[in-house]
């Protein structure tokens, strides 16, 4: 099985002598995130297309939507999936149709930080209650790797289903009529919160504690611990998988960091649909094209 | 000023292009292929240059992988040992180059460097075809001496474009000037003591005796690669750099 090729001794020792210097190896701080770019590709009827470029680390989040029949112990929930692709074009080391260990944790830490922590309302993509609901689908594209894919995901998601609508229905006791966008403007998702992931890498068992690492960065440290919350500080899910120890006084000022980097990526989310909209909103319509209720 | 003739796969080079020599052998370079009677294709997309003294003719392309040729300066990565040789990693992902564990300036059976997996080593290709292993030898076999290659110890390790190695390692002409456009590593070399090493295979070393230092270097070094920086870019940069160090 491939694996990502090994860093040589030398560029081990090198960093991690940087590091104790306090010094990182593209100049950032410790806490520092590398340049984040958050772009809605598509025209100006497709919706819930999220790219988002960390660095060098660049992944695509699109999302779908289907009506299916609601599972049979969850007649009010519509069903919401997240599939995650690490193709061979975001890294040698993937390979296709062979789930590998990141793979997994990826969409295990997905599926925790966003569809069990309620952050989509599953309630409200209920159509006929035991025969239609909407089928959300997420599914995540690795483009480009070079550490921090959980953060970089996780962002795309989030993004990605804010920026999506669902074609608007009409009911008539079972008759259900699905609209098409061009013939009404289609409808946001409910989502309850905007959770976020922030990856703590620590060395030294937990004296250097770094975000967003690099792909080296990543393959030098001890461990990492994954964090997600939303930006009022509720915490989702601490991660950590493996790695040497470290004590409970450093897992909280990982919180805190955390608590600040998500109130940043919160914000560039919200600023980046913002423009989105402005963008697609040309002729000034849309809040008159608009075919959401107030509530 | 001389246009550059850009040529995508399976372009005929033009007429007019062909070196003006009308005695001696053509020479064809990487990206060209001579098709008989008298076509001269390119086999990739790239910008074609003409030496008329040599009469030689060769496309250069930034892109694409590295691939080993004889006689190439390169850092090789150990990834295991063998009874009689070490395997090598020249790129990521690709089959390992053989370096034999005599292949050392003055070893022999019971004075043999030791490497373990991880170590880098300076060395050249001496041999390269599409069929056998490539190998690669840290000594002149004909001389028996190191020249400057063997064991890197510490420093660091810089990836590069290998059209960018290749530049850095053209050398300059008798006036002083760089032949591949590149003078970072000499400007910073008036003012910061490092040691560099460049493989082709898109591979910087760097040490110096300050962690600071070393970074300075290969940032330089990589910035000037992506960002594709001109001479005076490149003066401008190590200045800046000098200063904040």
């Amino acid at each position: 099985m491939p694996r990502e090729a090994e860093p040589s001794t030398n560029e081990q020792a090198f960093l991690l002598s940087a590091l104790r210097e306090n010094i990182r190896l593209d100049s950032r701080a410790f806490d520092a995130f590398r340049p984040i770019d958050l772009s809605f590709p598509g025209g100006p009827d497709e919706y819930g297309t999220a790219e988002v470029r960390i660095g060098k680390t660049r992944v695509l989040a699109k999302i779908s939507a289907e009506v299916v029949a609601p599972y049979a112990d969850r007649k009010f929930e519509g069903v919401f999936t997240i599939a995650c692709e690490l193709s061979p074009m975001g890294s040698a080391a993937f390979e296709v149709g062979r789930q590998d260990q990141s793979e997994i944790l990826l969409s295990r830490l997905l599926e925790k930080t966003i569809r069990r922590s309620g952050a989509l309302d599953t309630e409200s993509l209920c159509i006929v209650a035991g025969s239609k609901c909407f089928h959300i689908r997420a599914d995540i594209h690795v483009l480009d790797h070079d550490g921090n894919l959980m953060d970089a995901s996780c962002l795309a998601l989030v993004a990605a289903l804010m920026h999506f609508r669902r074609p608007d229905v009409e009911i008539h006791g079972e008759e259900v009529t699905v609209f098409d966008v061009r013939e009404r403007d289609p409808v946001r998702l409910a989502m309850q919160h905007q959770p976020f992931c922030v990856t703590t890498s620590y060395y030294d068992g937990g004296a250097i504690m770094l975000q967003d690492a690099t792909l080296l960065e990543e393959q030098c440290r001890d461990g990492e611990i994954v964090i997600s919350m939303n930006r009022f500080g509720e915490v989702c899910s601490i991660a950590k998988y493996g790695g040497t120890p470290v004590d409970g006084l450093s897992m909280l000022t990982c919180t805190n960091v955390a608590l600040e980097k998500v109130k940043m990526l919160d914000k560039l989310v919200k600023d980046s649909l913002a423009a989105d909209e402005k963008r697609r909103d040309a002729g000034g319509l849309m809040a008159e094209l608009s075919a959401e209720n107030d509530r | 000023m001389a246009t550059i003739t850009v040529l995508l796969p399976g372009e005929e080079v033009p007429v007019d292009q062909l070196p003006k020599a009308r005695k001696g052998k053509l020479t064809l370079g990487p990206g060209l292929r001579h098709i008989a009677p008298s076509t001269i294709l390119s086999t990739t997309t790239g910008s074609l240059y003409v030496d008329h003294k040599k009469s030689a003719l060769w496309l250069e392309h930034d892109n694409g992988r590295y691939q080993p040729a004889v006689g190439d300066s390169v850092i090789a990565q150990v990834h295991h040992g063998g009874a009689e040789s070490y395997a090598c990693s020249l790129t990521p992902h690709t089959s390992f180059a053989l370096l034999g564990q005599l292949a050392f300036e003055g070893a022999n059976k019971k004075t043999r460097p030791q490497l373990k997996a991880g170590d880098l080593v300076y060395a050249r290709v001496s041999r390269a075809s599409k069929w056998e292993d490539t190998e690669i030898e840290c000594f002149n076999s004909g001389t028996g001496k190191a020249e400057g290659m063997g064991p890197l110890k510490g420093g660091m390790l810089f990836d590069v474009s290998p059209s960018f190695a290749r530049r850095l390692m053209m050398g300059t002409e008798k006036d002083g000037r760089s032949k591949g456009g590149v003078v970072v590593l000499e400007e910073v070399g008036e003012k910061v003591r490092f040691e560099v090493a460049v493989g082709r295979n898109g591979r910087v070393w760097v040490d110096s005796s300050s962690v600071r230092e070393t970074l300075a270097v290969g940032r330089l070094v990589t910035q000037a690669d992506e960002g594709k920086w001109n001479l005076e870019q490149q003066r401008k940069a190590v200045k800046k750099s000098l200063r904040d160090l």
